[in-house]
């Protein structure tokens, strides 16, 4: 935008970023004089949501079951006794009459309908009370979703069963997935094997820190990316950190959602620390902290067998870690 | 059928399919304009419709009409805004596809307003994830709108702006509309251009002008340019204008001509935006190729539509936007410098411009026309 003497000079018109942060500070601070000087007090703002919420089916602006409940209070008594003004000669003193002649039919209806607007309410209240008692009870016993473990002398490009992977996923029909992909070591191996891969993390900052040239790689949840995809999307998935410390549930939704997203004859690669690894000093910290713990090979063998894939288990080169290799069952030829 | 292009067996070309051919409607003149310029470029381009709006009859042929003249190494290019039967033929096809992926609002904007557009957005997710991976090139208007297509599996992506002719705007505005914005005195016209629909946040905009009102221009007005395909919000949006005392300071205009348009963006002091989802703004860049200042709030592509031409809000309660609103009305450098930019970021995505980056983008998967 300008920085400029003003409207007749235009010319003057530079990117200036600097004085638009400073326009926008100016307004905030406008904003703020308005609030503190009665002018337009937030109360009245919130009034203006509010008024809308009333003609609105959903609760808008973040607004909660509170909010909700509020307007149903309000709405909950219905009043028979219609506002009379007119703008018209006479309108008022006809309108009274009518109203009058119809306040004992209007009335009882009205009265009925009230009745029936404070049970529900009453009823949403008791409903909300129960709510909050049942979200109080599973707040305690709710268990966190597992983080991402960091076990650095197995997640790098020279571990044992990096080729391992490398080859199961190198012929897929699709893209391969890698979760959690760091800073992309294994999307770049893969890539350089002519694998088209992608990664994602949700780790913070992780994926921004790292070199990007030419990688895909996606800050993001594990769970949330697979839900975001489309059924039969992916050619492969290779795993590690990602499965080790989840606890029953989340391992659960994670196995549906691989059985979903990949492709008949699609790979799965899962890398995970054994179970005498998990309490040894080889584990990362978080090991301590997570929800849950890693599943003995052939437990993830049956597991997946049981969700559709056709799993074996490579000889692992150490006992601190392992590796499971899973197809997906082609989708059987209709008869 | 005959062969739409009259060149059965000829050469491979550039096809663009699309659900709904419809004037004045941003998907349906890129469309239009993006045909212009493969052709200029030396392809042949047809257009294949679900269906065509009698406006448009001739410009667009049905799409099983492309069985009789499809060649293997032709190009086909979806425009892809909603969920459509189109996809599903696509998906059928061998040939190439490039989406061209112009946004589709998320079924959880559509709240309770509209159950059965979010259904259809549900639709439309579900088969951008199909479409995607098999496509060989996604095309986005914007970065916000490459995010979807490479969550969707879309493994090469490029950004080319939308082509707006917005030099359809400099026709002579419509006299009549004209003179009636001006014959309404004092008070500044503020101005909105898009659908009425829960997302673009009309009410939110009636709610500014009720605040601005209050605080300093008592006879501003707002100008909601716009069909209105949600009856719920509609009747929503007329009874908070009732609620807040502000009918006759509020006008609901519907659907208008080029003309109209161009004398709503002629008589506009300000061009206000608080849509909480844009996947790029078509009016916000009509606004500032008209020379009409920018308030907007930050929602989805429109900073990097706007690109610092405007003021863009981080929130949209009622007395910040008055507030900027004011500030640009009553700050005669800023306005100057936010309409000279407004103009020079307009330019910047000319359609000649946009349409040289969308041929070259395709060009890239489709080779040399021949």
């Amino acid at each position: 935008m300008a920085e400029g003497p003003g409207a007749d000079d235009p010319t003057t018109v530079t990117d200036d970023a600097d004085r638009l942060a400073q326009v926008m500070a100016e307004i905030d601070d406008e904003v703020r004089r308005q609030r503190a000087s009665g002018d337009l007090p937030a109360r009245v703002e919130r009034e203006l949501d509010e008024l809308f919420l009333q003609h609105s089916p959903v609760a808008g602006h973040g607004g909660g079951l509170d909010d909700a409940l509020r307007m149903v209070d309000a709405a909950a008594f219905i009043d028979p006794v219609v506002p009379i003004a007119s703008n018209k000669s006479g309108g008022a003193v006809v309108k009274k009459g009518l109203r009058t002649l119809n306040l004992w039919y209007i009335g009882y209806v009205t009265h009925q309908v009230s009745r029936f607007a404070t049970a529900v309410s009453r009823s949403l209240h008791l409903v909300d009370e129960r709510l909050q008692s049942l979200e109080r009870q599973l707040s305690a016993q709710r268990l966190p979703p597992a983080e991402v473990l960091d076990v650095g002398w197995a997640h790098r490009p020279d571990a044992w069963w990096v080729p391992v992977a490398v080859d199961a996923v190198s012929s897929v029909p699709g893209r391969v997935l890698h979760a959690a992909s760091g800073d992309g070591w294994l999307v770049r191996a893969l890539g350089d094997r002519g694998v088209d891969a992608y990664g994602v993390d949700p780790r913070p900052g992780i994926v921004s820190r790292a070199e990007l040239e030419g990688t895909d790689l996606r800050e993001e949840d594990v769970l949330e990316h697979l839900r975001a995809v489309a059924p039969a999307s992916l050619g492969g998935v290779v795993l590690s950190g990602v499965v080790d410390g989840m606890a029953a549930g989340e391992r659960q939704q994670l196995l549906s959602l691989l059985a979903d997203r990949v492709a008949p004859e699609g790979v799965l690669v899962l890398h995970s620390l054994a179970p005498a690894a998990w309490s040894s000093e080889k584990a990362p910290v978080a090991a301590d902290l997570a929800p849950g713990r890693p599943l003995r090979p052939a437990s993830w063998a049956s597991v997946l067998g049981a969700a559709g894939f056709d799993a074996t288990v490579p000889e692992p080169a150490t006992a601190d870690d392992y590796v499971v290799v899973a197809v997906q069952r082609p989708v059987p030829r209709p008869r | 059928m005959s062969d739409p292009a009259g060149h059965r067996g000829g050469p491979a070309a550039v096809h663009q399919f699309v659900p709904a051919l419809i004037p004045r409607d941003a998907t349906g003149s890129h469309t239009l304009l993006l045909r212009q310029a493969l052709r200029a470029a030396g392809w042949r381009s047809e257009i294949f419709a679900e269906a065509t709006h009698e406006e448009l009859v001739g410009e667009s042929h049905p799409i099983v009409a492309y069985d009789d003249v499809a060649r293997p190494d032709d190009v086909l290019v979806y425009q892809f805004s909603t969920s459509s039967m189109v996809a599903e033929y696509l998906l059928g096809r061998p040939e190439r596809i490039v989406l061209d992926y112009h946004n589709v609002t998320r079924p959880d904007l559509y709240g309770g307003w509209d159950p059965e557009g979010a259904r259809r957005s549900t639709e439309a997710f579900e088969q951008l994830g199909r479409l995607a991976p098999r496509a060989c090139l996604g095309l986005a208007d914007s970065a916000f709108n490459e995010e979807d297509l490479r969550r969707a599996g879309c493994r090469r992506t490029a950004v080319v702006p939308v082509l707006v002719d917005v030099q359809r705007l400099d026709a002579v505005p419509d006299r009549r509309v004209l003179a009636r914005l001006f014959a309404e005195g004092e008070g500044a016209d503020w101005l909105f251009v898009g659908r009425l629909v829960p997302s673009k946040a009309q009410h939110r905009l009636v709610e500014a002008l009720w605040a601005a009102r209050r605080l300093y221009d008592p006879h501003a007005r707002l100008h909601l340019v716009g069909a209105a395909p949600t009856p719920r919000y509609l009747r929503a949006l007329r009874d908070l204008v009732d609620d807040l005392g502000l009918t006759g300071a509020v006008h609901l205009v519907g659907e208008v001509t080029d003309d109209a348009l161009a004398a709503y963006f002629a008589a506009a002091d300000v061009y206000v935006s608080l849509s909480v989802h844009e996947g790029f703004g078509v009016p916000l860049l009509e606004a500032m190729a008209a020379g009409v200042p920018v308030v907007a709030r930050r929602a989805g592509a429109v900073p990097a539509t706007v690109a610092g031409a405007g003021l863009v809000l981080e929130r949209d309660d009622p007395g910040v936007v008055a507030a900027a609103v004011h500030r640009v009305l009553a700050d005669p450098a800023l306005r100057a410098g936010l309409v000279a930019a407004g103009r020079a970021r307009a330019a910047e995505l000319s359609l000649a411009d946009g349409g040289a980056r969308a041929v070259a983008a395709i060009a890239s998967v489709a080779g040399a026309p021949r």
